[in-house]
């Protein structure tokens, strides 16, 4: 998976300057690594609030709202609703600053 | 007393206007950046704001930042013998 002779898509297919329509393996991989550092923050202060017996709102809401990284399905991972596409679904890479935002739900059935 | 130790790890560069409000009152200013905050909803509902950017942990006992620097310095490799006194 890592190394010099790995295969990624510029080694295995050559040039590669252009927004891929899917997000490559270690594109993914960072992905749920970052979905997991946000549970993991959530977790964190979820742990903390609940040792003073205290809670807050944004931390039920989203534990209410928003399913953990193993409980994502890939689709919801990797991809994006949108209605103008084929299927109704792109790379979650065409979103802007999707590294930075958490883009977990999509609409029931597409 | 318990406080969230607070670290900056990605910018808000390009993010909502809020995003960086909320860092500056975090005081949170530069990447790398740590913070200590009493543990409180309302530094829960600060830091839920901007939870993709910031890396949080509980501790007991909030450091200053010199003792935050000696923690990051290297062993230096070596110690100095001191004069035995005659």
């Amino acid at each position: 998976m890592f190394g010099p002779f790995r295969a990624t898509n510029p080694l295995s297919g050559g040039l590669l300057w252009k927004v891929p329509w899917r997000l490559s393996r270690m594109q993914k991989l960072r992905q749920r690594e970052r979905l997991r550092a946000v549970d993991n923050v959530v977790a964190t202060i979820d742990r903390a609030l609940a040792k003073q017996g205290e809670t807050a709102k944004a931390i039920e809401r989203w534990k209410n709202e928003m399913p953990a990284e193993p409980e994502m399905l890939p689709k919801d991972k990797y991809t994006i609703f949108d209605r103008k596409e084929k299927k109704y679904r792109k790379g979650i890479h065409k979103l802007p600053k999707w590294t930075r935002l958490s883009q977990r739900l999509n609409p029931p059935g597409f | 007393m318990a406080f969230f130790k607070i670290t900056l790890l990605r910018s808000a560069i390009g993010l909502p206007r809020k995003s960086s409000g909320v860092l500056q009152a975090l005081g949170l200013r530069k990447r790398m950046r740590t913070v200590y905050h009493p543990v409180s909803p309302q530094v829960a509902g600060q830091i839920m704001r901007v939870k993709e950017l910031v890396d949080v942990s509980e501790v007991e006992e909030p450091l200053s930042k010199p003792e935050m620097r000696q923690l990051r310095k290297p062993d230096p490799g070596f110690y100095i013998e001191s004069a035995i006194s005659r």
